[in-house]
């Protein structure tokens, strides 16, 4: 099944430079989808957790779940892209390129998922990078250059960056000679303590700058607002979780070698620089799709706050990291939506979108109900049990700070919803977009609220959870 | 022997932060490529599977013989030849010969650059028990190498700069990765090297195009995006 899913993308590439034909692109990317979604559920299903240490990809506890929100929300902007593209007018070669850069992209993340190994989990991360940079340049403009130039140079430099940790990793690791995780765990105990402190400062900020946590966020904002819908989706609900994965693998070293406090301290830190940073960038926002970045970077300092609460707040931490990738994959996806119909990104020229469009104006608002985590939204329930685990270990003040900065995103939020969606407009005729570009929201909002009124498997959330 | 390499490697550094004209930085390139090669060497002749009966039992040292073909490739091969010839296409096409407009005039430059190279080498001198772990020298000069790259790209205004201080970072942790006394895993060696090359290709791309775009190698014209207006 792994090997299927590795092996495909690489494959499809073939099928995609031998056939030359304009529509093969999305049906082998949509095959693709449908692939790895299978393969996702069977893998989860029957997982195997005791092969680890033998193969360098492998299904356990915990990537199973950051496995299977990675297919749901493939699957999804793959039916969305092949209603996005329908009326595209570029070249075939621009197009083919299109394609082998969506493949790459994927299977690098989903490696990423899977690796049992440090290095190789470090060699695929700098591959997303590669593979996505083509899909951020894919307009081809002027913006488009420069949001790719600082997509891939403080990119470049965060995993360089990374692989430092991992040198300085290795450095503590003694004798032991493996970066694979179940290898660091069993020997956590005896690494120098000096050398792995360290090692923490550079992983996290480098793969903290593909997390795009504050201060090393830059590249995050233009990278979003400028590719194409479909891509800004996939950049922020699953490129971001793989590399939260990464920090989450190696924070547990941490936490077995019983040097946690000092990490925990730096990642409440930049969690907390991150919420501040994107409730003042979207009080003041005049670009929607921007607008979802900053929110995005916001959800990325709640990841790293329930991290670094520990216990329960891991658990929110993974809860939230599921409804925020569904809802900010449909809210980036009818971002697409309304920019076929207005042709801007700007918010003040989008007026009346209910009588535009209703269904995108409903898509619109509820995509905002759901990343405001108003209930029956999951994101209620990784919040409110985030704010509950701070309140138990008497951080009081953090969570005012917590609260009030959520508070200010929420009304950031809600003034450009609202504003978009029912004031006045007079110049837009009625707009018609095929059902491709709808449906995929409609089911990922409606995952997201049914697992906020039921969500069974918060037992195996804990049970991967074992140890942080 | 070893040291004297290390220690040149640094004041590359210093040459790369006191001039403007990007030919020599590119040659600067050269030069620490050939570098990182003898220090590797020096590094390895020490190991005691380095010597010359490795090739006869291929079967068992063929780890050994991985890990020496890729610094040879990895060393000469990228960093030497590959990427400054890469680089000199780059500055022959876009026609910017020099980086004028750093932010800290070139004086000041070398003034704190060789300051942070010899908080490297008073860092090496530290008597901290971690850092029996490691070759304190490497360690103290690579970590120099890679905060002087990571200033220059804050100071220096061309793209192209940008990109050579890059490949400086990259060349100070490959150092940092010989200070460890046993190899990293392969497969890692290997992403190493398709990091190195294909960021290198792709930034190189990208300044053609900017290129092409801004009439312009200046960062400040890659300022348009931005959340007020």
């Amino acid at each position: 099944m792994i090997s299927l899913i590795l092996i495909f993308p690489i494959l499809a590439c073939l099928i995609i430079f031998l056939i030359k034909n304009k529509n093969i692109n999305n049906i082998i990317i949509s095959l693709y989808a449908i692939i790895h979604f299978v393969c996702s559920v069977c893998l989860c299903l029957n997982f195997n957790p005791y092969d680890i240490k033998q193969n360098l990809f492998a299904v356990d506890e915990l990537n199973k779940i950051f496995l299977i929100v990675l297919s749901v929300v493939f699957l999804a902007v793959a039916i969305y892209n092949s209603g996005y593209m329908k009326d595209e007018v570029s070249s075939h070669k621009k197009l083919r390129h299109f394609g082998y850069a969506v493949l790459l992209f994927i299977l690098s993340m989903t490696g990423t998922i899977l690796s049992s190994n440090l290095g190789i989990s470090w060699v695929l991360i700098e591959a997303t990078t590669l593979a996505s940079a083509y899909l951020i340049y894919f307009n081809k403009t002027k913006h488009s250059i420069e949001a790719v130039w600082k997509y891939v140079f403080i990119c470049s430099i965060g995993i360089a960056l990374a692989f430092v940790g991992i040198i300085l990793l290795t450095i503590s690791t003694g004798d032991l000679n493996s970066l694979y995780f179940v290898d660091l765990y069993n020997n956590a105990k005896i690494f120098n303590m000096f050398w792995l402190k360290l090692s923490f400062v550079f992983i996290l900020f480098g793969i903290g700058t593909k997390m795009g946590l504050v201060p090393v966020h830059f590249w995050l904002p233009d990278a979003h607002a400028q590719s194409p819908s479909p891509i800004s989706a996939l950049l922020s609900a699953t490129l971001l979780n793989c590399a939260f994965f990464v920090i989450l693998k190696v924070f547990k070293i941490l936490i077995i070698a019983g040097c946690d406090s000092w990490a925990r301290i730096m990642l409440y830190t930049m969690g907390f620089l991150s919420l501040f940073i994107a409730s003042v960038f979207i009080y003041h926002i005049n670009n929607y799709k921007r607008m979802l970045a900053y929110s995005s970077i916001e959800n990325m300092g709640i990841l790293a706050i329930g991290m670094a609460l520990g216990g329960i707040g891991v658990v929110a931490s993974i809860i939230h990291l599921i409804g925020h990738s569904l809802i900010k994959a449909s809210f980036f996806m009818t971002s697409g939506n309304i920019l076929k119909i207005y042709n801007t990104k700007k918010i003040k020229s989008i007026t009346g979108l209910i009588s535009t469009d209703k269904k995108t104006s409903w898509l619109w608002v509820l995509s905002f109900l759901g990343i405001s985590a108003f209930p029956p939204s999951i994101l209620f329930i990784s919040e409110f049990l985030i704010l509950k685990t701070m309140l138990k270990q008497h951080h009081y003040f953090m969570s005012a700070v917590f609260l009030f900065l959520l508070t200010i995103v929420l009304y950031g939020l809600l003034k450009v919803v609202f504003k978009m969606t029912v004031a006045d407009n007079k110049e837009h005729t009625k707009a018609y977009l095929p059902i491709t570009m709808y449906a995929p929201q409609i089911v990922l909002l409606l995952i997201a609220f049914v697992l906020g009124i039921y969500f069974p498997y918060f037992d195996t959330i804990k049970q991967a959870l074992i140890g942080y | 022997m070893e040291n004297i390499f290390i220690i040149l490697l640094g004041l590359t550094m210093l040459y790369i932060a006191s001039t403007s004209r990007l030919l020599g930085h590119i040659n600067m390139l050269v030069v620490q490529g050939v570098l990182l090669l003898l220090i590797s060497i020096g590094g390895l002749a020490d190991e005691q599977w380095f010597n010359f009966e490795i090739f006869n039992n291929t079967k068992e040292n063929f780890n050994h013989i991985l890990g020496i073909l890729f610094i040879l490739i990895e060393t000469i091969g990228v960093k030497s030849i590959l990427i400054p010839v890469f680089l000199k296409k780059v500055l022959n096409k876009t026609h910017t010969h020099r980086d004028s407009g750093a932010n800290i005039p070139h004086f000041y430059a070398l003034v704190i650059s060789s300051l942070i190279l010899f908080a490297g080498f008073m860092m090496a001198n530290l008597h901290i028990n971690s850092f029996k772990l490691i070759s304190p020298l490497i360690f103290g000069v690579s970590i120099s190498i890679i905060i002087t790259s990571l200033w220059m790209i804050s100071i220096k205004h061309t793209v192209l700069s940008n990109v050579i201080s890059f490949i400086t970072m990259e060349n100070g942790i490959f150092l940092l990765s010989l200070a460890i006394a046993k190899e990293m895993p392969i497969v890692v060696n290997l992403g190493v090297l398709l990091d190195i090359f294909i960021a290198v290709f792709i930034l190189g791309m990208l300044v053609l195009e900017i290129d092409n775009e801004f009439r312009d190698l200046e960062v400040s014209q890659l300022s348009d995006l931005k959340d007020y207006e």
